[in-house]
């Protein structure tokens, strides 16, 4: 009986050990990208990448080029990324009430505004390549001013993405309630306003947010493509597409640097905007 | 009379088809103005029935070729080779999903850049990876694959991680071996997220590949959107390209659906029985209406009573 | 106790501790300092309030949970080493079911897993199924089935691979009465059947008065086994045997057990 009382210790490997301490485990979620990071920048910087993409430094230039070209001309970079970045918040913006506004539509007479979300999803399948262009020829008499009446077409066509994809998640928000929390409101009598306000509403925070995560990304995606088809040339999008054209790769480059910048900023304003507003919600 | 609109609003498709009709309604009146007021209507918006009618138009708008014939035949090159990028793509991306679910470390080192991935306008990328590939058709493959690795990806790498921590003790009482709880429980798992993914992914695969045809003049449907836009051929080109691109998008995400349901048995058995549960309801619609005649009696009777 | 000694001891237990780390880094006492001997063929219960580590038991039983101190011993070997030979069968508290699967194939994975043969799982399969009365319904998805269908597919597959050792945490709480009282005759008189050890953790006391040969009564803060109760009611139960004074007499009793023991 003695020795089954005593305790058993079984000899841990190294790995088992680094497995189970938590310390060691959130330094690798640090350590482990940078490390990554610093190999391609290697293999940037010594051309080994330029051997395996078997390309050149002319198409494809060493960071340090394109960190120079990007500080030559940030005064040009700074004023496309304004450019770009108008067209896709703005078109958020709108877009998403828009969706949202459907979505309550689609919430409160579900009948009639069920379909109305199917042909609205339907419009998130469309390619950005087909709308562009349509938007070009329907905005030509806006205005007389090309770089007015470019922006509103690539307003437009930022503006029907984001309200496809606001409008199918809000409408989830909207209706997947916590079970019996209808029931509960019915028990008070609530007017179907108050439901709205009090109960459907605060719901659909969070949906919110799960739209705007895929659609701030897609809004400046699609900023960037409609500049291909716009009329007048101002935008991160474009530059990248007409210094392709003269050759000039390294400049292409820093747009290319700028427009991820741009992705990156937009999605950290996002996520800090998230953890405020949510706070109350987990 | 009401009832019976109601009723036949109790089908899904009824108030699809009312929405579509409004489109049609705004879109023809909106071509009746531009008719009424410019000169070429048709580069603005045409009617309906011209669209339509081009499709059966006999006649040759470039080399030889119907309007129809030019689409069909560029959208060949642009079908095959998205398609091609976009199975590439989500083999990719499951595989990267499965790597990063075996490898806690591989994911650590892997998930910040598959976030950052998203971040990059990859479409934004077409030119530069055109230019070194220096073909268009590889072009139009990778990019198309990049496009859909992402979501098929991110989507498998949520469903592997949904599995309960029940599941996993199950298999652990069983004392199973990890293969087999990979086989028998990760993988089955994450089907219904990675056909989320490619739900995202199709149209995404095709929207890059058009947009690589614009890049440069060597067929397939978005270099004819461009020709035709620059009147190389007649507009109506254009317009068919546009809708037909939509078309595809569209039924692209449906298509990924179909597979689903097909490979997923027990979608289309709960499917099917919710199908019967709304005809269910739909026969004691009556019944409920009488009752909420009786709950309106009730609660006037309340009110009078305070 | 006279009556143990003449039985064969399966489950040994001795001065078995777990303690936790909780999120502040602090330690935890889940359970200290439990002796417990479980016979072969004995159901015996696991009973206490929620925290009083009845679930902790279980699982270090079942090779889930690793003792901090002490040790179990079945059949003289640890609990890994008959988890790796597959003898445990384990119900959860939620029917863990497989969505993809239908219900027979849901009660066929654990044989699946063990290697037997295509006709083995499907006849074995089909035994189960008959046994818990869900004949009908082999081919249905769990999606489709009621919460108590569900429970007894779990308890299907539980008993499909013929476990030396059947471990139930919770398995009825979350039924209705009606479920519940139908799915405690099943278990009794499959338990009957098979002449199976089942260690059945529950906080409910009716419910181990009426399945169980001894009740073990846990107590919270710090976790640890705080009385053994023997229940004689005779074999076979029956539901009126709950309307008995005797029945009575013995819930009274468990309870009294709570009061005295617990903090």
């Amino acid at each position: 009986m003695a020795q089954t009382t005593q305790k058993i210790k079984r000899p841990k490997t190294l790995y088992q050990r680094f497995k189970e301490n938590s310390k060691a485990q959130s330094a690798a979620t640090i350590v482990m990208p940078v490390l990554l990071g610093v190999v391609i920048v290697i293999l940037w910087q010594s051309q080994a990448l330029h051997h395996l993409l078997r390309t050149n430094t002319f198409t494809l230039p060493l960071l340090t080029r394109i960190g120079e070209i990007f500080g030559e001309n940030l005064d040009k970079i700074w004023d496309n990324s304004v450019a770009t970045m108008t067209v896709a918040f703005v078109g958020l913006l709108i877009g998403s009430l828009l969706g949202y506004g459907v979505a309550i539509f689609a919430a409160l007479c579900p009948r009639v505004g069920k379909g109305g979300l199917t042909v609205i999803g339907a419009f998130a399948s469309i390619p950005v390549v087909a709308l562009a262009p349509v938007m070009n020829n329907w905005t030509k008499d806006v205005s007389d001013v090309a770089s007015v009446r470019s922006m509103v077409a690539k307003i437009l066509v930022v503006m029907l993405i984001a309200a496809a994809n606001m409008c199918l998640n809000a409408y989830r928000g909207l209706t997947e309630l916590k079970p019996y929390a209808m029931d509960l409101m019915d028990t008070y009598a609530a007017k179907k306003r108050t439901v709205f306000v009090k109960l459907q509403l605060p719901n659909s925070v969070p949906y919110i947010f799960t739209a705007l995560k895929v659609s701030v990304p897609s809004s400046i995606i699609t900023a960037i493509v409609s500049e291909y088809f716009a009329e007048y040339i101002i935008g991160v999008g474009r530059q990248i597409r007409e210094n392709i054209v003269l050759a000039q790769y390294p400049t292409a480059w820093a747009y290319i640097a700028a427009a991820c910048l741009l992705g990156v900023a937009a999605y950290v304003v996002l996520m800090i905007a998230q953890s405020i507003l949510l706070r109350r919600y987990h | 009379m009401v009832k019976k609109v109601n009723k036949i609003f109790d089908h899904k498709w009824a108030s699809t088809l009312l929405w579509i009709i409004a489109i049609i309604i705004v879109w023809e009146i909106a071509a009746c103005i531009v008719a009424a007021t410019k000169r070429t209507p048709e580069n603005i918006l045409p009617h309906l029935y011209q669209i339509v009618a081009a499709i059966f138009s006999p006649k040759e708008v470039s080399s030889g070729m119907t309007a129809i014939m030019i689409v069909l035949t560029s959208a060949r090159a642009t079908i095959l080779r998205s398609l091609l990028g976009f199975l590439l793509g989500i083999a990719a991306g499951f595989l990267l999903a499965l790597i990063m679910k075996m490898s806690g470390l591989l994911e650590k080192m892997l998930f910040p850049y598959l976030m950052l991935i998203q971040l990059i306008p990859v479409l934004g990328l077409a030119p530069i990876v055109l230019s070194i590939t220096g073909d268009i058709n590889k072009s139009r493959i990778i990019i198309a694959a990049i496009l859909s690795f992402y979501p098929v990806a991110t989507n498998t790498l949520a469903g592997f991680k949904s599995v309960s921590r029940d599941k996993y003790d199950l298999m652990y009482t069983y004392a199973a071996k990890k293969r087999t709880i990979y086989t028998k429980v990760l993988i089955p798992s994450a089907i219904p997220y990675f056909f989320t993914g490619t739900k995202i992914a199709a149209p995404m695969a095709i929207t890059a590949s058009i947009l690589v045809d614009t890049l440069q003049g060597d067929g397939g449907l978005g270099c004819m959107l461009s020709q035709s836009l620059k009147h190389a051929m007649s507009i109506y080109v254009f317009w068919l390209i546009v809708f037909f691109s939509a078309f595809i998008g569209i039924l692209s995400t449906h298509l990924m659906s179909w597979i689903e349901a097909l490979i997923s048995p027990e979608k289309r058995v709960i499917r099917k029985a919710k199908r019967e549960d709304r005809k269910m309801k739909a026969a004691k619609a009556p019944e409920a209406a009488k009752d909420y005649v009786y709950d309106r009696r009730a609660r006037m009777c309340s009110k009078r009573r305070s | 106790m006279s009556e143990l000694k003449e039985r064969e001891v399966e489950i040994q237990i001795r001065d078995l501790g777990v303690t936790f780390k909780d999120n502040a880094g602090n330690d935890v006492k889940a359970l200290t300092g439990v002796n417990l001997d479980i016979c072969k063929g004995e159901f015996i219960s696991l009973l206490g309030p929620s925290g009083c580590g009845k679930t902790t038991l279980l699982r270090t039983i079942a090779d889930l949970q690793e003792p901090t101190e002490g040790t179990v011993r079945i059949s003289g070997m640890t609990p890994k080493e008959i988890r790796l030979q597959q003898k445990f069968g384990f119900v959860f508290q939620q029917p863990v079911l497989f969505d993809w699967r239908t219900v027979k194939k849901n009660v066929e994975l654990p044989l699946e897993i063990m290697y037997q043969s295509k006709e083995d799982r499907s006849k074995r399969a089909d035994e189960m199924l008959e046994m818990v009365g869900l004949k009908g319904f082999a081919n249905h998805f769990p999606n489709q089935l009621s919460g108590g269908m569900q429970q007894r597919v779990n308890i299907a597959r539980a008993f499909g691979i013929r476990p030396e050792l059947l471990l139930m945490d919770e398995p009825f709480s979350a039924l209705d009465e009606f479920t519940k009282e139908k799915l405690h005759e099943d278990l009794l008189r499959i338990w009957r059947q098979t002449n199976k050890t089942v260690v059945f953790v529950t906080h409910n006391i009716q419910e181990a008065v009426f399945l169980s040969d001894r009740i073990c009564v846990l107590s919270p803060h710090p976790g640890r086994l705080s009385a053994v109760v023997d229940v004689d009611l005779p074999r076979p139960r029956t539901l009126e045997m709950k309307e008995s004074e005797h029945f009575n007499e013995l819930v009274y009793e468990v309870r009294g057990k709570f009061e005295g023991g617990s903090v």
